[in-house]
């Protein structure tokens, strides 16, 4: 049986052969240098920027669409955008947009005003589950309402949006039922692009349905693998594989500086270290959300390297005051105390940590710089408790989400390990809760039904106070903020803060509610970051934005 | 769990009675494999049963002073093993790990084996329920394995307790199979037939005669489902079904936590998935041991 | 022949049937209902109550089963919560990228099993053999994603010899008629893409068939044993006859038999290994579609994915028992 046996060994033998034919290969892909490939860790969910509130749709999105109002690339500064300026009327309800001229959609439709009040209508008028938090999530927390969205969705009286109006061709005004102070900033938000009115039309962007199982299909091709993303961006739709890869095409016809890439083509890589090993088999060209432990890694490769995104978010740990015994401040200070926030900072983050005193970073303005701070010390914390009549230990149930990694908390494992092993040492028994973050801990987180303490945390999206703290905080049920004097007090003062036109005094007004915040312990927030992205050394030009609105098109590859 | 069945499949048992076992005893003793096996195996059970005993910390106790430049510090004099991505002593949480799997391999097992055995003898025994009970054991091996333990443990809701019943379920359909064919092949034999003719009661029969020698594959096929179910278990953990709390020094999970660290700190991967492989290893040789020593067609050889 | 087949094939249908009820009820039985899932995590009382009301979840059971049913009857597996699309459309996608996996995994285990028992059997008691049995005993007993995380990272990020993730290099434009991209590299011609996906299916083909391998080879090893010993091939080799000839037209022709059976019982193993495999090597197969699907809790997904797997295995061990039937006298005989 000799000859089955060689023909066997050969056989098993080709694919060392193909080994040694293909060795020596450091960067496998043949890497043209007019093409980035960058490795998301999932596939956008749609490419219809109305409807979109995760980071990787995000990434996608921001390339193809554009907004009225842009960031400075890396920066939060606003400048023009698809409107070259802007004004605010007197009472400040009313917003006026002039618009930039000669530019077109994909698909060769104008931008023009008539466009622009074609979206935001688009966006007030949706009903049914487009307009529930699930799908236009941003719309939701910024706007409030919609026209006439359905049982049990929020209506016209929580509407901010009044109207849109074009006056001519490059004039939009648009009309707000109330003073909204971040108006400008929130502008810059993906969801607010401006897509093809013709092709939301053509391709039915709001033709969807409940399946049986009650799932949201769209039953247009507006934003699905099939196609028909159309915005006026640096980079146009091409292809869509899910779960391969999503290619976007440079835009010849761009209104602004073109794009120095020529594609740019997303690969969906679910697990971190994947990442990081594509990258070093030159598989991809970069990726974001560095695990800290990594970063050294990829410093020392001669091939890699280190990009800071510029620190934009918290990290904290959330009391439910509905959950006895924490409405009780004491109570809350004493967990304040006893959360290792030191520790879990330096240990955890790879020095690119600080620790957090308050619900926003230092650089929005309305930081406050003399909130109460509660330094690590079990013994206090004990004392606390005891001073509260409580008899130690104090069971308190700790969520914590699993298969997640976030900018602000790359290993929440780590996190609630270190916290718990610091609240056990500080008179509490913690009972320890998981979940997968999406869909049930962040459902359950929401809706206060997570226990006692949860980690979580945020990025901002434009800079201001509002981002965090409204964004943070309105979330009530999560802490125990309904039916509670805290609540009330916090709500009132944070819509005043608002509603105030003066800058300086809003800024005031930040501050104080910052210190009350703090003073209230309603949460601990621990920590703030500087996340990273790593890209091989030819990729120049990434500038990371702090607020994750990263743009392609000023990276080129050189060499 | 094919293995497991393809395994036994090979073993086919004639009538010899008591001195069966002697005979196999003396097979096993002479077969170095098996020794090895035993060895290994008596070992990763000492280590489990001692582990408060043997290991130099407590699994649990965290040191983030260590981890404070990054992780991890590798083996050193203080910490042979290392410590972990918390400062935990890695070789504690190796010796207090091999509870886990032992606890997670005998649990299974044992309710594996003991619905199987039960369902198994009902259905070979009593002509009117082996159909029944037959169907919904060809159903339940319809589905693989695996993903069947990964069903029932998303079922139940992630955790140890989920993974023990989850694989121990996985197996019934297995035992109950191997089981039943063997008391059916037991009852049409000679010496049955012939102690039936004698006038010997069916208890008797079951009992003294059918049992034991129907036993025997099932003793081989659950040595070697041990060792899968400790694999199994790994994998459950790798896809975070297994124990919950994050501080449980289980080998799968702690699997599972450190392929991030790959790059950094490897053998925080490698002494868990090594210590896996021996103990699986070992259990795997003890149970073709068993097999060979058992198997009638390899009697009256050298 | 025929009675054997009617028979199995009757078989069938209350193994379907019994099936499709077990994942209707298991879905049901997940913690965490469908509308808490579908409603993300916006999901507050009112909306989940709508949601259950629109669903008919609150209807009893077996109304709920016979719908599911229905809709079974129509091609219709439901539609991801994730993607949102039809699992249909996904399945139809994926499926190849993990069929292409487990039959490159089966390759490599026979191809290399069944020498390496038979060589083993045939060098009895030699270093090879205790070699090969050491082998494959590590085979069985190391876990698959470990292996395949040492396997990328030794061959793959240290050595750079093979690629680590995916089913083909980015780079590669090529055209997928059948979905299995070695054989649509060849239909169309494009022999670098065939190249390429193939280097895409070493390393997980080797990490997915590592325990099939050990198997494979042990069985023919034992087989090749048992059946040396037989009379008919003592007397073969009383006769004069070469030992090739002895061992291809006897032994080896014998020995296959039980190494068959073992083969096409690897089915349920390499598609359940398939999802561990996958995940490591970010295959875009089956494997990795249902892990993230346990994960973010998508029901549809997991209920029509995990029903077509075990449909495909069922039906697979089928052909295979009937195969074998065909092949083996004495079971197709043994009916009578």
């Amino acid at each position: 049986m000799h000859k089955l046996l060689r023909a066997g060994v050969a056989f098993a033998a080709l694919p060392l052969l193909v080994a040694a034919v293909a060795s020596g290969s450091a960067g496998r892909a043949a890497q043209a240098s007019d093409t980035l490939v960058f490795g998301a860790s999932a596939d956008p969910v749609v490419l219809d920027p109305a409807l979109i509130s995760d980071g990787e749709s995000f990434r996608v999105n921001n390339q193809i669409y554009e907004t009225l109002v842009a960031q400075k690339p890396g920066t939060t500064q606003l400048v023009p955008g698809l409107a070259v300026s802007w004004s605010k009327s007197a009472g400040g309800k009313t917003w006026t947009f002039n618009l930039r001229r000669g530019v077109r959609f994909h698909d060769g439709t104008p931008f023009n005003a008539a466009a622009v009040c074609a979206n935001f209508d688009r966006w007030y008028n949706f009903k049914g589950a487009q307009a529930s938090s699930s799908a236009s999530y941003y719309y939701n927390v910024v706007f409030g309402g919609f026209k006439n969205p359905g049982k049990g969705l929020p209506g016209r009286a929580k509407a901010l949006y009044r109207d849109c109006k074009a006056r001519g061709q490059y004039t939009a005004v648009i009309r707000l039922k109330r003073v909204f102070g971040p108006f400008l900033g929130a502008m810059t938000l993906g969801p607010f692009a401006i897509a093809s009115p013709t092709a939301l039309k053509q391709y039915g962007a709001d033709k969807g349905r409940l399946t049986a199982d009650g799932v949201y299909q769209p039953l247009g091709k507006f934003g699905t693998p099939d196609g028909f993303a159309v915005g006026t961006g640096p980079f146009k739709f091409e292809s869509w594989r899910v779960g391969d890869r999503l290619t976007l095409v440079r835009n010849d016809d761009y209104w602004g500086e073109k794009a120095f890439l020529r594609r740019v083509i997303f690969r969906p890589i679910a697990d971190n270290a994947a990442r990081l090993q594509a990258l070093q088999t030159g598989e991809i060209d970069g990726y974001d959300d560095v695990e800290p432990q990594d970063i050294a890694t990829i410093k020392r490769s001669k091939d890699l390297k280190v990009l800071d995104r510029p620190p934009f978010n918290v990290g904290y740990v959330t009391i439910n005051q509905a959950v006895a015994p924490f409405d009780n401040l004491l109570v809350r200070k004493a967990v304040a105390h006893g959360l290792n926030r030191p520790g879990v900072v330096k240990s955890f983050y790879a020095g690119r940590g600080v620790v957090a005193h308050e619900f926003m970073p230092p650089s929005v303005p309305g930081y406050s710089k003399s909130v109460p701070k509660y330094p690590y010390n079990p013994a206090r914390a004990k004392a606390l408790l005891r001073q509260a009549g409580l008899t130690l230990p104090v069971e308190v149930e700790f969520w914590w989400p699993t298969d997640v990694a976030r900018p602000y908390m790359p290993n929440p494992k780590n996190n609630f390990q270190a916290f718990a092993a610091s609240l056990n040492k500080s008179g509490f028994k913690v009972v320890a809760k998981s979940a997968p973050w999406r869909p049930d801990y962040l459902g359950r987180a929401d809706q206060g039904t997570a226990g006692a303490l949860n980690l979580l945390g945020w990025t901002g999206d434009y800079a201001d106070p509002e981002s965090f703290l409204g964004g943070i905080l309105r979330a009530a049920k999560q802490f125990g903020l309904e039916n509670n004097p805290i609540g009330t007090k916090l709500y009132r003062d944070l819509d005043r803060a608002l509603a105030e036109a003066d800058q300086s005094k809003r800024n005031a007004m930040y501050r104080r509610i910052n210190n009350y915040i703090m003073q209230q312990v309603i949460g601990v927030p621990y920590v703030h970051t500087m996340p990273a992205l790593a890209f091989r050394k030819n990729v120049v030009g990434y500038k990371p934005s702090p607020t994750l609105n990263d743009v392609f098109r000023i990276v080129k590859k050189v060499g | 769990m094919s293995v497991a069945e393809v395994e036994v499949r090979e073993v086919q048992l004639e009538a010899v009675g008591g001195g069966l076992w002697r005979e196999a005893l003396h097979r096993l003793v002479r077969n170095p494999g098996a020794i090895v096996g035993a060895l290994i195996v008596a070992t990763f059970v000492f280590v489990a049963v001692f582990a408060p005993l043997l290991a130099p910390y407590d699994p649990r106790e965290q040191n983030l002073a260590l981890v404070a430049e990054g992780c991890c510090p590798g083996p050193s004099r203080a910490y042979p093993l290392g410590v972990d991505d918390l400062g935990r002593d890695e070789l504690s949480r190796i010796i207090y790990g091999a509870r886990f799997s032992l606890l997670i391999g005998i649990v299974s097992v044992t309710v594996g084996l003991t619905f199987g055995l039960l369902l198994g003898s009902i259905a070979g025994y009593f002509r009117r329920l082996d159909s029944p009970i037959m169907r919904v054991m060809d159903i339940m091996l319809a589905i693989p394995g695996f993903l069947m333990a990964i069903g029932i443990a998303a079922l139940l809701g992630p955790g140890l307790l989920s993974v023990m019943i989850a694989i121990g379920v996985v197996n019934v359909p297995i035992f109950t199979r191997l089981m039943r064919g063997s008391i059916l092949g037991q009852r049409e034999n000679d010496y049955v037939l012939a102690a039936r003719a004698v006038g010997v009661p069916g208890r008797k029969i079951l009992a003294s005669h059918i049992l034991p020698n129907a036993v025997s594959p099932v003793i081989v096929a659950g040595t070697l489902a041990l060792a899968t179910a400790i694999i199994d278990a790994a994998g459950l953990g790798f896809l975070g079904l297994g124990p919950q709390d994050p501080a449980t020094p289980e080998w799968g999970t702690m699997l599972t936590d450190t392929v991030r660290y790959l790059q950094t700190a490897p053998f925080l991967a490698i002494f868990p998935g090594v210590a896996i492989v021996i103990v699986v290893m070992g259990f795997n040789l003890i149970g073709d041991g068993l097999r060979e020593a058992l198997d009638p067609k390899l009697r009256g050889r050298a | 022949m025929l009675r054997f087949t009617v028979r199995r094939l009757l078989l069938l249908v209350p193994i379907l049937l019994g099936l499709s009820i077990l994942v209707f009820l298991w879905v049901r039985a997940l913690p965490g209902s469908p509308a808490e899932s579908l409603l993300g995590e916006r999901a507050d009382e009112q909306s989940i109550a709508q949601i259950r009301e629109q669903l008919g979840l609150d209807d009893p059971l077996y109304v709920q089963y016979w719908r599911y049913l229905e809709t079974l009857a129509e091609g219709n597996l439901g539609t991801s919560i994730a993607t949102r699309r039809p699992v249909t459309t996904e399945i139809r996608e994926r499926f190849p990228a993990t069929v292409e996996l487990t039959v490159a995994a089966g390759i490599f285990a026979i191809l290399l099993g069944i020498p390496l028992g038979f060589f083993a059997a045939k060098r009895h008691g030699g270093i090879f053999d205790n070699s090969s049995l050491v082998l494959s005993l590590i085979g069985v007993s190391i876990p698959i994603f470990f292996l395949g995380i040492i396997l990328k990272w030794i061959f793959a990020v240290r050595l750079g010899w093979l690629p680590s993730i995916g089913r083909q290099d980015v780079f590669i434009e090529a055209e997928h008629p059948t979905g299995f991209y070695v054989l649509d590299g060849v239909l169309t011609g494009n022999w670098r893409a065939a190249w390429d996906a193939l280097e895409h299916l070493v390393l997980p083909a080797i990490a997915l068939g590592s325990i099939p391998l050990a198997l494979i080879s042990r069985i023919t090893r034992a087989s090749v044993l048992d059946v040396q010993n037989e009379d008919y091939v003592r007397t073969a080799r009383a006769k004069g006859l070469p030992s090739r000839v002895v061992d291809s037209r006897h032994v080896f022709r014998n020995a296959m038999l039980p190494v068959s059976t073992v083969i096409g019982l690897q089915v349920g193993l390499l598609l359940s290994g398939a999802i561990l495999t996958e995940t490591v090597f970010a295959f875009p197969g089956i494997g990795t579609w249902l892990q993230e699907a346990i994960q973010n809790r998508d029901y549809p997904v997991l209920q029509g994915g995990i029903l077509f797997v075990a449909v495909i295995v069922v039906v697979v061990n089928l052909l295979v028992d009937l195969s074998y039937g065909l092949l083996n006298p004495r079971i197709r005989l043994a009916g009578r």
